[in-house]
């Protein structure tokens, strides 16, 4: 077998786990604007649950997979920053569920010494998540208090502690109270278990009726009404997922009711779309972790091989922090 | 008693009534106004023709300028003679009337009592827009719907003092005409100019980082695809009709937008913030930046014939009530 040929995870139909299978895969070399990545280790999203599943349109057959980190083993014209034996984050997929990988340069962060690669794939994009969403898409300040819906997922538990450092205080939902131990040890300052305690309620009494500047909301349908209520006046709603459905059509003046409030739905794409802007966002994480300020929990790792158990333990809920895939 | 300007049933001109009322002292906290000029707005119309309701009988207008009569006990920073102006505060149809001191604002001399009163609504409405719900920098290209509706021709200036770059859309040439001399730098005559395509073709295909739209579900679309990623667009009135149903999946569509309906009562509603859009305000009429057109006065008495015209569409630029 050539060099160029590697074990890839790939569907050929939309299903459950039992749709994918290994592969021997040929890669081309790399075109314009393009390098081959030698994967160290691979992230385990729920993007890639959607897209095994059809939600998310993927073309078929297709490698899975959204997010990894390696090493650069061959570059094309036009390369840019990036050279052979780099170690680098992708940011990118599909095609990231393999030994190896065709990556367009764009999608590539170089990592720096104090990062090493499982922890790049199990932190970068749900960090880089925190960042734009704490700094930049609604910039929180010291001393305010905010709301974070599902604080003790992937991006919450990062959220709790990014807010943290920054000085906020965070009201987080949970569902469990297991989940809101390992919120409070992120740096939740209030875990609410959703089943035991109104969100509403508390925000209300915590805040003195004022209500938050700012609610994160990946929830969608099930929290969004409770969630304006939440805003103080001129409040910002951002509604970045939506794991319980899209939010309903809303009538504007409701808007204007609670508050003159702001709404937005943001996506990492529109706050990454220059390479400055992306690596300005990744060098925040990367200085977060090497502080200790932020760090990951890999809470299990699959062999690629058992690829499909690792998205039976995400659907089932078994797994706990990040998952990673090594291959 | 005092004359002013009562409705005791919703209805045309003619349900107005000028009569006598009964104005008392003022209470803690409060103010007696003599006011010197009243300001005219569509809101009157729609609150005497019974679109927002009103508890009746009711003395209508909502923004005027006047001299403090009488101070109240508890009242700080205010004393008899002191020229004021306020914004929202339902009543102002009339000769006098007591307020809370916490709703005014002073008149420095750089400011006449007509123009005060014909812009404190208008005025703080650009105020809030401009400086708040989206700051607009020096440099920035903007959209702002309705530019040569009394908003539109304050808010044209107020862009132009901030060194902003406005286009605005407005429905013939002669109000295009209008706006420009009023600052606006890129007239989109919508009768025959398709709006997105303008914006595109002025911003290079960039689109614009605010839309300011006041129209409501006829721009509502357009509006979505002139900004730019990350951009705003703040819905505040409906000219045209309500949105009756906004998908908020479109924000995302359209590059991580941002949506907000606001509404000036937001803006001022602690005494802090009503300071501070009364004192931009004052400095950028003060110092001439901003000009405000009064175009007619008509005498108290005669409210009924200005809110015919007012909505015959016969007044230009801003309209006063002289007591």
């Amino acid at each position: 077998m050539s060099a160029n040929t590697v074990t890839a995870a790939r569907i050929h139909q939309h299903g459950g786990p039992e749709v994918i299978a290994l592969e021997q895969i040929a890669l081309p070399d790399p075109g314009p604007g393009e390098a081959r990545v030698r994967n160290t280790a691979i992230a385990l999203n729920f993007y890639d649950i959607y897209e095994r599943t059809g939600l998310y349109p993927i073309d078929l057959p297709a490698t899975l997979g959204c997010e990894s980190a390696g090493v650069v083993e061959a570059v094309g014209p036009q390369a840019g920053d990036i050279r052979v034996g780099d170690r680098v984050a992708v940011l990118s997929g599909p095609g990231n569920y393999a030994e190896a990988m065709i990556a367009p340069v764009a999608s590539l962060v170089p990592l720096p010494d104090g990062i090493d690669e499982k922890t790049a794939a199990a932190a970068m994009t749900k960090a880089m998540t925190v960042e734009f969403l704490l700094e930049r898409c609604f910039k929180v300040r010291r001393g305010q208090t905010i709301l974070f819906h599902a604080a003790a997922g992937g991006v919450g538990l990062l959220a709790c502690q990014w807010a943290r450092a920054l000085g906020v205080t965070t009201i987080g939902t949970v569902s469990t109270r297991e989940k809101a131990s390992l919120a409070a040890e992120a740096g939740c300052d209030l875990p609410v278990v959703t089943g035991e305690e109104d969100f509403v309620a508390v925000v209300e009494r915590e805040t003195k009726g004022k209500g938050v500047p700012v609610v994160y909301d990946s929830i969608g349908k099930d929290t969004f009404e409770g969630s304006l209520k939440c805003l103080a006046r001129r409040g910002t709603m951002v509604s970045f997922g939506q794991s319980s459905g899209e939010p309903e059509p809303f009538r504007p003046r409701l808007l204007a009711r609670h508050g003159s409030i702001y709404i937005t739905r943001p996506g990492m794409g529109d706050y990454t779309t220059t390479r400055q802007e992306l690596l300005s966002s990744a060098g925040r994480v990367f200085a977060m972790l090497e502080s200790g300020k932020l760090s990951v929990t890999i809470g299990q790792s699959f062999a690629l091989a058992d690829i499909a158990e690792a998205h039976r333990a995400l659907e089932g809920r078994a797994t706990t922090g990040s998952t990673i895939i090594l291959p | 008693m005092v004359k002013a300007v009562r409705i005791h049933e919703a209805g045309g001109p003619e349900k107005l009534v000028y009569e006598d009322v009964p104005v008392g002292d003022p209470e803690v906290g409060e103010l007696r106004i003599r006011h010197s000029a009243i300001g005219l707005n569509f809101i009157d119309v729609y609150q005497r023709s019974g679109l927002y309701p009103l508890e009746l009988p009711a003395v209508l207008g909502m923004e005027a300028a006047g001299v403090v009569e009488a101070v109240g006990p508890g009242v700080s920073g205010f004393a008899e003679g002191d020229r004021i102006a306020y914004p929202m505060q339902g009543g102002a149809y009339a000769q006098a009337r007591v307020i809370p001191a916490a709703r005014v604002v002073k008149l420095p001399d750089s400011v006449d009592d007509r123009t005060a009163a014909a812009m404190m609504l208008k005025g703080m409405t650009v105020e809030y827009l401009l400086c708040r719900t989206f700051p607009v920098q020096k440099g920035q290209t903007i959209l702002f719907h309705a530019a040569a509706g009394g908003v539109g021709l304050i808010a044209c200036q107020w862009a132009r003092a901030i060194g902003a770059t406005t286009i605005g859309t407005v429905s013939t040439d002669e109000k295009a005409a209008l706006a420009k001399t009023h600052g606006l730098d890129h007239a989109i005559v919508t009768s025959r100019e398709d709006i997105v395509a303008r914006v595109k073709e002025i911003t290079g295909g960039k689109g614009v980082p605010v839309v300011y739209d006041s129209v409501g579900k006829d721009t509502l679309e357009a509006s979505l695809s002139c900004l730019a990623p990350r951009g705003m667009m703040v819905s505040f009135g409906q000219s045209s009709g309500a949105i009756t149903s906004f998908n908020p999946g479109l924000l995302a569509k359209g590059g991580s937008l941002y949506y907000t309906r606001p509404s000036l009562g937001n803006y001022i509603a602690t005494p802090e913030d009503l300071a501070l859009s009364g004192s931009r305000l004052m400095e950028m009429v003060g110092s001439g930046r901003v000009k405000i057109t009064v175009n007619q006065t008509y005498a108290l008495a005669d409210t009924a014939q200005a809110h015919a015209d007012l909505e015959a569409r016969r007044t230009t630029g801003s309209t006063v009530l002289l007591p």
